[in-house]
This record gives C-alpha cells, structure tokens and sequence, in this order.
C-alpha cells in the first residue's frame, strides 16, 4: 500500500495510507487522548476525547476516525484543542463516581490519567451524580460496575467485531444506555475476559482480582499463558510471592492483543493442594519399598534425582538400553525437553517420546506463523477445532474472515464452532481421514498433471465427488494458502499423508503455501523440535543420520531408532522395558489404552514421575520428583507458529527447577556442560539444534522470534488399510472441549461454572438404529472399558461416528481407545 | 425459557417480509413490530424466536428493540395514548390537556388503566403539529383536541 | 403563487390512481425513458433543486456523487419527519402518495436503481398502509416491476418502518435502522452515495424533495428554476404552527417574506397577541426575534439572518410566555432523542436540561447563563452527529435575544441562594 506523509505538531510522519490520524501520532510522539479508540477494535468515534486541529477544516476533528492524507496538518494541542480536551472531558465525568480510591482500575485507568493530564482543574457540576447499578456480576469471573461506565462501547464492540458472539451489547437509548446481555444472563463465552483489559475505566474487573491488591503494589511478569500451542502472552502480576491475575500482553505475532479466559482465570493449578512439593517413594509395583537402600526420602530432589538416575543407568547396563525409557512432555519448556533427551541419549536409548499420535518433525512447506493466517487468502483447517483446543486461533481465523478478505475452507470429520464462518466445508467419516486427506493430494497432483497414484477412494470417507471436486478447486486456486492441521487428531500415519499433501501443494507454482501443525498441547512443536522422539535428534536430525548425529552428539550417540510411546507401553506390558521417565505426562488418562497403560506400567521395575501435580500416574510411581511449572518454571517454548518466546519466572517455588534436576543428573552420568543460567542451556540449543541457530535469550526478547525452517524427511506413508468391519460398532472421535474438569481446571477453579456433563454426539441415523433420543443415557463400551454419557443427536459427525468431548478427567474417554492408538470402535447401548 | 410460537398467519406475513430485504436482519424492526402490535408487548421468548428467525444473537434483538420507544417490555393498553407534548402542541396548551386525559383515565402519565384498556404516554413531536395540540391512538391521529373532544374520543373506543 | 406539491392536494381521491393520473400523474415517465439516465441528473441540478430534509444540499449533484459502476445501488426516501414543528411530508403522504412514487422511480431512473424503500418513522403507520396501497397500484399499471413501460428499467418499492427514534431522520442512521439495527449515526467518510444502504452506493432524499422532480422532468428544469431567489430556487412547503391562527402547511415561492406566511396565510397571531419569536427550520435551528419577520424565506436570506431555512418549520412564538420555557421543551426533546453514541450530546444534553430546569426553580445562578453557552460551546460541532448543534442552536439563539427572559428567573432570587 502506499504511503502518506502528513505533519503533526510540526513533525513530518509517513505512515501507510489508511492509517488513522491517532495511530500515526504514536510514531512520532505525539499522544492523542482517548477512550474508545482501540487499534485491534477500530474507530468508534464515541468518547470524542481525541478532537484535534486539522488545517482547512472548519471543525475539530476526531483523530481515531480520521485517515491520514498526504500533506495534512494537524495540531494537537492549542487552546482550541485544549478547551475541547476540558469540555470533553468534563463531560465524561460529569456523572462518573468520585470512588477512585477503591477501583480496582486506580493506578492503571486511563480515565484518570487523561483527566491528569487533560482534564479540567475541579468540576462545575452540582447536581446529584446519575445513581446506577455498582459491582454486579457480569458473569461468574467479571464484575460490572454500571456507574463508573463512560460509555465508550469498547467492550461492546469488542463483542461486536473481534469474539463476534454479541453477547454484549449496548441496551436502551441516550442517557439510560448501558452495557449488558440478553434478559440479564452472564456474558459467558470463550473469551470474555479481554473486556476487562480493554475497559479504560474501572467498570468491567475481574472478580477474581477485586480488591486483592493495589495495582501499583503489584509485580508484575512478562511471561506466556502455558494453556495451549497458541503460546499467548500474559502479565502475571504478584505480590509478595503470591498469585494475582493474569492480563493479556499484546503480541501480533501470536495474540494479537487477546487472551482467552482459559489463559486469565486457568491458573488455579498454581496453587493446588495436589501440587507436588517434595520427592517420595511409594510403595507400588514389583519391587519393595526396600528395593532402593539408602533412597533419600525427604532429603532434596536433586539428592533423590542422582540416586534414581544412577540405577536408570545399572538398569541400562544390567538389561541394555533398550530396556530404559523416557516420555517427556508436550508442556515442558524447550530447555527441559532439550536437556532430558540429552540425558537419555547418554543412557544410550533413543526410546523417547512424549506423545500417543504419530508425528515427525519439519515440513515440506513453509511453517507460517499465526500471523500469516490474516495474509492468506485461503486458510484450510484439517481435524481442527481451534475454538476448543487452540482459542486464540479461532479469533485470528475470525479476524481474517471477517476483515481480511481470507476465506475458510474446512476438512473435518465432525462440525466445529467456525463451520459458520466457511466458504466451504467437507466433511469425512471418523476415522477415514487418510483416505480423505490422500484423495484431496490426489485430486491436486492430479491438476499439476502429474501421474501419481496415492490410490485413495472416497468410498470410506462419505465424500461426494463434487465437494472433493470443489475442495481441490479452491485448495488450486489459492494465491496464498495457510495449511492448519491437528496432529494429535488424525489417526495412524495420517500426519505423514498430510505432509504428503502439503508437498503436492508446493509443487503447483502459483501458489504460495505454508502451514501450522496446530497440535494443542502448549509445547508440542517444541517437544518435537528437541527430539523428543525415538527417531529424531533435535532438529529433525534422524537417529539413522549416524554421521551427523556422531558429529553433533559424540561417538557413542545411540542411532538405532528407539520406541515410541505407544511402543514402550506395550513393551513394558510384555517386560522388555524395565524402567521408564515420565515428565510432566498423564499417559493413564491422556493416552489411549486407559486399564491396559496402567497394567503396563504397573509391571515396570521402576517407574519415575516428574511432575508437579498429582495424577492417576503419579499414584503408580515408585519415585515422583517435584516439577515447578509454569508461574514458577523458566525457558523458551515454541508455539505452533514456530515462533520461540520466553515464559518467565513469576512465582519463587519452593523445589528445584526442573532443568537444574537435569542439570544435576546429567553431571552425575559424567557429563561436563554447566549451565549457570537456563539461558546457557538455550545458548547449547542454539549450537545444537538445526534451525534454532538464530535463537538465543537476547533474540527472544519479550515478542519472540521465529526459529528457522526445521529439516522434513521427504515422507513416504503406506497404503490405507481398509478398516475393519464395524459389527454394529461406532468410530470413536475423541474431541477437545477447553473448559475440561482436569488437573488444571479442578473444581476450586473459577470456570468450573464451564464444566459440562459427558456427552455423546450421534448421527440421526445411528441413534435411531440404536434406538435413543436426545437426553438419553448411554453407556460406551470398547476396549474392555465403559463410560456413560447423555446423547445429543446433531449429525455433528456422519453415519458411523460418535463423537465424544473429553470432559473431564474421571470420565474416561481415552480408555475406551486402543493403547497402540488404531481406530477405537465402541458399542453404544442404552443406559 | 419457553418457546415462542408465530402463529401461521404471522409465519405468512414474516415471508413476506423477508422478501423485502437482501439481507435478513433488515426485517428485524418489523418483526418486532409485528409481535408488539399482536402481543402489546415484546418479550425475551419472542426475541429468542425473532433471533432465530435472523440469525443474530438475542442480545442483539435485545439491544436494537431497546433503542426505539415503540416496543415495550411491559404489556401496553388495548389503546396506546402517545399524546404530544413538544413546542407546537406545548405553545397551544397540550400540559393542561395531557392533565385532563390523566385524570380522565385515573392513572399517572406513562401508566396503564388497571382494566388494560388504555396505556398513556408523554411523547415527542409526531409531525401533526399544524393540528396542535394533538394525540395519537394506535394509529389514528387526532388533531385540534380540546378537553370536550379527548372525552369524546375517549369515550367512542371500546 | 404556484403550487407544485400542494396543486390539487385537496382533491377528493387524490391518493388513488384513479384520480392521481386522471389529473396528469405518471406522465413524467415517458418522457423520462425517452432520456438517459444523467440527463435526468443534469435536467435536476440545472433546476436547482436542493434536499428539503434539513441540510438544503443539491439534489442533482448529490445523485452525481454516486460510486461509478458499483450495484446495486438503493434509494431510501426518507420519511421519518420528526423535526418538532414540521409535518408537511405527513400531509404529502397522506394525500399524494403517487406524487412521491413518481419521484422515486425518476430518480431510481435517473441513478440506475433497482430498489428503493421508504423509511416511515414507526408513528406513521397509518401513511405505511396508504403507501402500500399505492404501490401495489402502481405495480398494477406497470409503473413499478421489471421493465416499466417497456423501458427496460426495473424498479421495486418497499416500505419500511422505523420504531420511535428521531435520529433515525438522520441519513446514516436511518440506513443502519433500515438494515436492522440501532438507530446510531455512522462515521462519514465513507458517504452513503459510496458505501450507504448494505454498503452499496445509495441516494437518500426528503419526501418534498422526491416528490418535486415529476414537475421537473414534465415541465422542465428551467420552468422550476425560474421560480424562487437566485440561489433558493422552487417552492417550499412550509409547516406554520404555534401560536397562529391558521396553522397550516403552505407552499411558498422561495424568498417570500416571513411575514407574509405568519400574517397572511397563517392568519396572524393567536388572540391578537405580538409576535416574540419565530423558529422558522424547525426545532434545530436558532430562534429569531420579532423585529426579523420580515426575512425573506429562503435558504441565503435566513442565513444571513443568522438562522436556517432547515425542514421548513415556522413555530411562532408569541409575547404570552416566557422564552425559557419552550427552550427547555426543545432540550428536553433532543435529551429524550440523543442516541447516546456520544459523550458530549449524551451528557450535554442533559446538563443544559438539569440546569435551565433548575433555573425556572428560581434556584439558579446568574453565573449560570454563562455556564450555558460555555456548555454549549463544548457540545457544538464536537459531536458524532448533528443533534448535539441542534440542541445548542435554541438554548444560544435564546439567550442571545432573550436574556431578559432569563433573567426574571433571578429576580426574586437571593444572591448566592443556588443548592
Ligand atoms: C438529527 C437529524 C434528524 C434529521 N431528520 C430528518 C427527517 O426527519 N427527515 C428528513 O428528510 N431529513 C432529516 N434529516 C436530514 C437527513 O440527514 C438528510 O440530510 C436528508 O434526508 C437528505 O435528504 P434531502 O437532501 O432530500 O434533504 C435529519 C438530519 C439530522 C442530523
Ligand atoms: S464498560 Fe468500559 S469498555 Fe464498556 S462501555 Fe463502559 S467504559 Fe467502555
Ligand atoms: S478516541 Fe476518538 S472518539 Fe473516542
């Protein structure tokens, strides 16, 4: 776009065209007022706090919902200015109350810094002030307080344009407008909470916070919200080493300015009773409390962690180190991640792993950051959720719908909260996503004329040929597309086919293409980046590349590929793994297999666990080591976009940091690094891992930066099995719903108010051969286990399918799969 | 919540509204219109149904219906007495008039007759102001009042 | 005088077909059709024409002003009067509906339009009922649907009501109260004529303005201009109420005196009384004293005067009351009617109203007539849209002539008395 040069206050600014006057202001330091003016929001022109001088025009103008325009002058201050400035706001708080001191908005409200600063000396009003409603709920978590309103419409607008639920709206007329819902009932939606961030005045706050402390007592960290991949940027305030709230810290390149109330008000687990505090042996499995003489019960974690590792390392030498293994986690900073495979491959086992799907690392396109979505003009989104399992990604995706020009396309096996906002939308049948996700590569190659038989079928998928036909079409059209998929939702080696496709993309030469492995675990690229994998080094170095893995990590570097999880599990079922590592993992509820995970690893010699909560696995170790986490944890993370930031200490724990454990292991296994500071061990990443050469803690700042394109394996998937017979049985689809009742959103939580009851989502057809309606109780039943739910019939998968949320952590959903991760089939009988 | 139901004729009458419009929730003050005129009185189960019908949130019905005077919350009279008190009607005496009709029906202005038979509002200017002073009833309008002519007219509506 | 809009509007039957065309109507049409489209544009600005809704702004130029080759493009007519005072489109609609139809389909002509509505403000349901009976006839004779008298051109017309909200006579906020929503003006640029009614180009215009362009077109644009000042050129309607004898709407020759129309055709003042003031816009505009009655009537004159021709609203105020008392009925009407957007017209509004009550209390200040102005001149032109001006206009207008009516309240009052 063109540019415009235009002065303000003598200072000469060339600014996009398009750019409105208060923006341009900002860059050359010139502050111009406001209240409802919000750059992610856009002009309302409401509060007419910003009026300025425009030469030629006979009246004041207002600079958030003017555009600039070449040779424009403008002034911003000067008596006319100024008297407008008073009147303005004079106006503004002609009726506001005088209850400054106990506003929890007090030290941080724009309100009163412009009245400082702007405003009026005294107020010549001297009537009673208008009386409204104080300090009412506006849902569960915000508190609304009717007076101190201005009006500015920012929150309603916000509603309006950004979360676009409208949920909040402005009701009734002139003087008696007021923010509310619809007949009173709480504004309750997935992002709620960024209201309270964006109110210039004390009127909308956060319950959780109020009256907990003065703003200015509070310190506050620059640090990321660990809820998802989304990765988004977060203010943690304490005080005095405690927990205060959390607010949104505006990065475009991941945020965009929001957060979601999972990220505000998920952060109980900080301080949960179930938090692991201390290292413990229990008296579980096969061996004997006595098993470990001399194990420091009560003494230090890191005395406890030298012992463990020592007989991980007898262990090894005793049995081979393929009896040995670890399961890192999908939640851990790159450091920790990065230094415990280090640990393992020192123990000469490449059985890594952190999680239950298949997945590789690098891609055979571009790994587009979030941002990129509001600059593609195609955005295709496969068995993804983003509303459910990465939030911010769905207000990105709504942005570019809306005001972008992007259009959405979809493949999914089940119906999503952003169905609405798609061009188009192709629906496969639970569990055919290989054959879906080949037949579009296919009907592409097919374009580029190139003869390559991937012998899909649509048979399976429930796929017409025209909806194929037009999902190729506009996939081939595309001048920029964005390739959104979930890893952790396609069975089998679906990811790989999916990488297949993406490379068929890249070879049609008039498109621009990149994609997002939106996983939604909060560090899955990252995990998969440091080679948490049995058949990866970091930075997609495979184990069979001996040469450079010999170059990178020594001589005695393992490369014969390891396990995977699903691999160690069923080893350690059958007794060929004798002991395994788990960090900060639940593989008892969040893997599949649920009975059969937890019969395998009962049968483990030894079973460590790293974690800092309490789970179903944890109740099964014989050694749990203290994990901090995140408020107390440090180190980089990478989020799906590939950009790696920095998540901060907030909160001083009383346990050893997870990567100084590391540390102290490594140093007993004889290894020489030291790291002084975490930063050191990002510094050796840095060395160490193919494409994060750039990155390094002074790089990483507070915005982050994106590592480089990480190495793919060109990938060759094999053919589709044809799926067994169904007997009557439904296709399970397990679906992420954000608000689950698990270990981070216990029921002390303030969104426990979201927790739902288990549910199943029928095909109409289905539910009549089963003879059920809406309402009616079922009960699930595969893989040796059953769970109950209530039915909901809505087609929100085909014929065949059932879809089922996982609600919480008791309810059991992930039993009822196969613990080697093929297709779970389940019988649904009336409860 | 209860349901709200149109009835068939209303379902009818809502098609052809539609077809007014290229886009749907340009019907939505008709809509609203239609109900208040048929209920005396919109309320959330009707803005529910009406949201449905369009396709918006019902806050936003909510917010849209409460900008405008017209509908109301609360069950209006059979007659719905705008009477206009603004300059015209004001400079030929409508204060007394307004008084008068107040006291004929025994209630305070912006109130309903305990029988639900007359609902009577202080209202702006309604564009008759050549007839000053002058009040509208449902949909008559009638001009030139005087005390003896709001008690016929008062009088002649059963 | 000439009467253009008012010809036979007291004919038996004049809103049916029947009569309408029996006395020449739709004959505009063909000679419309014989015409391009912009020569129906140039034929209205060489008339010189201008909106009769408030603003006075050239009609044919306004139509020129539309985004190039964007459709559809829509026509709203607006039909919301609701500026205290005014009621000549009432009488218009309820006696002439055709007059208006015929405007709206040579303008529709005119800027390649397809779809036109009406916005009635909600009171006028009665005129809705009138309109559609009127359209459906006119569909009936083929003056309305796909191509008109074989002319190729298709038009529909529709009408649409508003629910009780006097911002919505404003053009922006009449298109979001016609798509559905508030009532709230909207941030210009973009202009209606580039991104108006679903964001397409559209031509908003007053019910006297679109019913005088059938005379145009028949008769010629120089026959129209002919009549009027050199720069008001036309009649006018003009809605005479207050203290008169014979309230009334009258149409004009622009540039008659304003005497003329308060002592001639509205019969004089009510029980002999001496004029005071006159408003002569409508309730937006600033009130004049008595000793100006004698302003010519049109656009420049009035201006000039210090005032605006606005609606074409003449309230006559007489010498039996006091000044601040309808001035305080003007503010209490735009604090009812400010849509709240805006901090200053929604505060404003009802400061100015807080503190001239308080006044006629006896309970004010002095110092409290300056505060007005100085309120005043923190609201005026600082607003989103217009109302807050037109509230300012009779509380600065007043006190400018009649202090003195202001300070009465005072006289009683002990220094220094205010709570
Ligand atoms: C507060 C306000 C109220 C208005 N009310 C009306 C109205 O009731 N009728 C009308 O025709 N124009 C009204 N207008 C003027 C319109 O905005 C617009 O200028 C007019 O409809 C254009 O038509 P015209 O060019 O034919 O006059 C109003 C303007 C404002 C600012
Ligand atoms: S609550 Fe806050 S954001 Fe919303 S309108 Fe009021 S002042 Fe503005
Ligand atoms: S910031 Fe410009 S009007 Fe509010």
């Amino acid at each position: 776009m063109s540019d415009v040069t235009l002065t303000i206050d003598g200072k000469t600014v060339t600014v996009p065209k398009g750019t409105k006057v208060v923006d341009a202001a900002k860059q050359v330091e010139v502050d111009i007022p406001v209240f409802c003016y919000h750059e992610k929001i856009g002009p309302l022109g409401c509060c007419r706090m910003c009026l300025v001088e425009v030469e030629k025009m006979p009246k004041l103008m207002t600079a958030c919902t003017m555009d600039v325009a070449p040779d424009m002058v403008v002034k911003t201050v000067g008596d006319k200015v100024e008297k407008a400035q008073k009147g303005v706001l004079e106006f503004t708080l002609l009726n506001h109350p005088l209850d400054c001191p106990v506003c929890d908005k007090g030290g941080e409200c724009p309100l009163q810094d412009n009245t400082f600063k702007y405003g009026p000396p005294d107020t010549r009003m001297e009537f009673h002030r208008a009386n409204n409603v104080k300090a009412a709920p506006l849902s569960p978590v915000i508190t609304i307080d009717r007076e101190r309103c201005i009006a500015c419409q920012r929150c309603t607008a916000y509603s309006e344009r950004i979360e676009q639920d409208r949920g909040l709206v402005m009701l009734n007329r002139g003087f008696h407008n007021e923010v509310n819902t619809f007949n009173n009932e709480p504004y309750d939606n997935r992002f709620s909470g960024n209201v309270i961030d964006i109110c210039p005045v004390g009127a909308l706050t956060n319950t959780d916070f109020r009256f907990k402390a003065r703003t200015w007592d509070l310190e506050n960290h620059d640090t990321l919200c660990a809820n998802c991949g989304c990765n988004c940027n977060i203010t943690l305030g304490t005080r005095l080493n405690e927990f205060m709230r959390i607010e949104a810290r505006p990065n475009d390149a991941v945020d965009d300015g929001w957060i979601c109330d999972k990220g505000r008000w998920g952060h109980h687990f900080m301080e949960s009773k179930n938090k692991i505090t201390a290292a413990r042996e229990n008296s579980v499995g096969k061996t004997e409390p006595t098993s470990f003489p001399n194990f420091p019960i009560n003494a230090p974690a890191e005395q406890a962690a030298e012992k463990v590792i020592e007989i991980f390392k007898n262990i090894a030498e005793e049995h081979g180190p393929e009896s040995i293994g670890f399961l890192g986690s999908p939640y851990a900073t790159n450091e920790e991640g990065y230094l415990y495979q280090k640990l393992f491959r020192l123990l000469g086992t490449n059985n890594i792993d952190h999680k239950s799907y298949q997945d590789t690392p690098g891609l055979p396109i571009r790994h587009f950051d979030v941002e990129e979505i509001e600059n593609s003009n195609i955005v295709l989104l496969i068995a993804c959720d983003p509303t459910e399992e990465l939030p911010i990604l769905d207000l990105r995706i709504k942005k570019a719908v809306s005001r972008c020009g992007t259009k959405l396309l979809s493949l999914n096996d089940q119906d999503t909260a952003l169905d609405k906002y798609a061009e188009l939308k192709v629906k496969y049948k639970v569990g055919s996503e290989a054959s879906a996700v080949d037949a579009l590569a296919e009907g592409l190659a097919r374009e580029l004329g190139e003869s390559i038989d991937f012998s899909s079928d649509l048979g399976p998928t429930g796929i017409s040929d025209e909806d194929m036909k037009s999902l190729v079409e506009a996939v081939r059209s595309s001048m920029k597309i964005c390739v959104v998929y979930n890893p952790a939702a396609l069975s089998g080696d679906t990811s790989l086919r999916v990488k297949r496709l993406l490379s068929v993309i890249a070879r049609i030469p008039t498109i621009e293409c990149g994609a997002i492995p939106a996983a939604p675990a909060t560090n899955a690229v990252g995990a998969v980046d440091m080679g948490l994998l049995p058949d990866f080094y970091p930075g997609g170095v495979p184990v069979s590349d001996s040469e450079k893995v010999k170059e990178l990590w020594g001589e005695n570097a393992p490369t014969k590929p390891g396990l995977s999880a699903s691999e160690m599990i069923a080893k350690a079922k059958s007794g060929d793994l004798k002991a395994l590592w788990i960090h900060r993992s639940n593989p008892v509820v969040d893997f599949p297999g649920g009975e059969q995970v937890v019969e395998a690893l009962k049968n483990l010699d030894l079973l460590v666990v790293h974690d800092m909560l309490e789970t179903e696995t944890t109740q099964l170790a014989k050694i749990v080591l203290p994990s901090n986490g995140p408020g107390f944890d440090e180190g980089t993370t990478t989020n799906i976009g590939g950009r790696v930031q920095a998540r901060r200490k907030a909160l001083e724990a009383n346990s050893i940091d997870d990567w100084k454990l590391i540390q102290v292991m490594l140093k007993k296994l004889g290894d020489e690094s030291s790291y002084s500071r975490v930063a050191k061990v990002l510094n050796e990443i840095s060395q160490k891992v193919p494409g994060y050469q750039e990155i390094n803690s002074r790089f990483v700042g507070k915005q982050g930066c994106n590592r480089e394109q990480v190495a793919g394996e060109e990938v060759s998937p094999g053919n589709v099995e044809s799926a067994a017979s169904s007997n009557g049985k439904l296709q399970l689809r397990v679906a992420t719903y954000l608000f689950a009742h698990d270990k981070i959103l216990d029921a002390s939580s303030k969104l426990a108010y979201h927790f739902k009851p288990s549910s199943a989502f029928l095909n109409e057809s289905d539910a009549g051969k089963i003879g059920v309606s809406n309402g009616d109780r079922v009960s699930i039943s595969g893989n040796g286990t059953e769970m109950e739910a209530e039915v909901t019939i809505d087609n929100r998968c085909m014929e065949g399918g059932v879809v089922v949320p996982r609600i919480s952590d008791e309810q059991g959903v992930n039993g009822l799969g196969n613990p080697d991760g093929s297709p779970a089939w389940v019988d649904i009988k009336k409860a | 919540m209860q349901e709200y139901k149109f009835t068939e004729e209303q379902e009818k009458e809502i098609s052809r509204i539609l077809a007014k419009y290229p886009v749907k929730t340009s019907a939505l003050l008709p809509l609203l219109t239609l109900v208040q005129r048929a209920d005396r009185v919109v309320s959330p189960e009707a803005m529910v149904a009406i949201s449905k019908k369009l396709d918006v949130s019902p806050a936003y019905v909510q917010s849209v219906m409460s900008f405008y005077t017209m509908y109301h919350t609360e069950k209006v009279g059979k007659y719905m007495i705008l009477f206009c008190i603004n300059i015209s009607c004001q400079l030929n005496g409508c204060d007394k008039l307004l008084e008068h009709t107040a006291r004929k029906l025994n209630i305070k202005v912006g109130e309903t007759t305990s029988d639900e038979k007359f609902t009577l509002h202080r209202e702006e200017c309604l564009a008759a102001c050549t007839e000053a002073p002058m009040m509208r009833v449902n949909d008559t309008y009638y001009g030139n009042l005087t005390e003896q002519r709001i008690d016929q007219i008062l009088e002649s509506l059963d | 005088m000439t009467q253009i809009l008012f010809k036979d509007i007291n004919k038996e039957g004049l809103h049916t077909m029947k009569v309408y065309e029996g006395l020449g109507g739709y004959q505009s049409l063909k000679k419309a059709f014989a015409q391009k489209p912009e020569e129906i544009v140039e034929a209205v600005k060489a008339s010189g024409l201008r909106g009769r809704g408030g603003a006075g702004f050239p009609t044919g130029l306004k139509w020129s002003f539309l985004a190039k080759d964007v459709f559809p493009r829509y026509l709203c007519c607006n039909a919301d009067e609701s500026e205290p005072g005014t009621c000549k489109d009432r009488e218009l609609l309820l006696k002439n509906p055709h007059l208006l139809i015929e405007g709206m389909i040579l303008c529709s002509y005119a800027c390649r339009i397809e779809t036109g509505y009406i916005y009635f403000r909600g009171e006028f349901q009665d005129l809705s009922f009138i309109m559609d009976k009127a359209l459906d006839e006119a569909r009936a004779k083929g003056y309305l649907g796909k191509n008109i008298l074989g002319s190729g051109f298709d038009l529909d017309i529709h009408t649409h009501l508003g629910a009780g909200a006097y911002i919505c006579g404003e053009e922006s906020a009449l298109l979001n109260s016609l798509e559905g929503g508030r009532g709230e003006p909207r941030m210009k640029p973009p202009f209606p004529a580039v991104e108006g009614l679903y964001s397409k180009p559209t031509v908003i215009n007053n019910v006297e303005t679109l019913c005088a362009v059938p005379y145009i077109v028949s008769e010629g644009a120089d026959k129209y201009a002919a009549l009027g000042t050199e720069k008001s050129k036309g009649t006018k309607l003009v809605s005479v109420s207050g203290h008169v004898k014979k309230p009334g709407n009258y149409e004009i020759e622009m540039g008659t005196p304003t005497s003329e129309l308060i002592y001639n055709l509205a019969g004089g003042i009510q029980n002999d009384n001496k004029l005071k003031a006159f408003i002569p816009g409508g309730s937006s505009v600033p009130m004049l004293p008595a000793d100006k009655v004698d302003t010519p009537y049109d656009y420049e004159s009035l201006a000039e005067a210090g005032t605006m021709l606005g609606s074409g609203a003449l309230i006559v105020i007489d010498d039996s009351i006091n000044i601040v008392e309808a001035t305080l009925r003007l503010i209490s009407f735009y604090m009812h009617e400010s849509c709240g957007k805006c901090t200053p017209c929604r505060e404003g509004t009802r400061w100015l109203h807080q503190i001239v009550e308080r006044i006629m209390q006896n309970k004010g200040q002095l110092e409290y007539i300056t505060r007005l102005e100085d309120i005043c001149d923190n609201m005026a032109f600082k607003t989103f849209c217009p109302l807050a001006d037109a509230c300012v206009a009779p509380v600065v207008s007043s006190i400018k002539y009649f202090r003195a009516d202001y300070e009465e309240y005072f006289k009683n009052v002990p220094a220094g008395a205010a709570s």
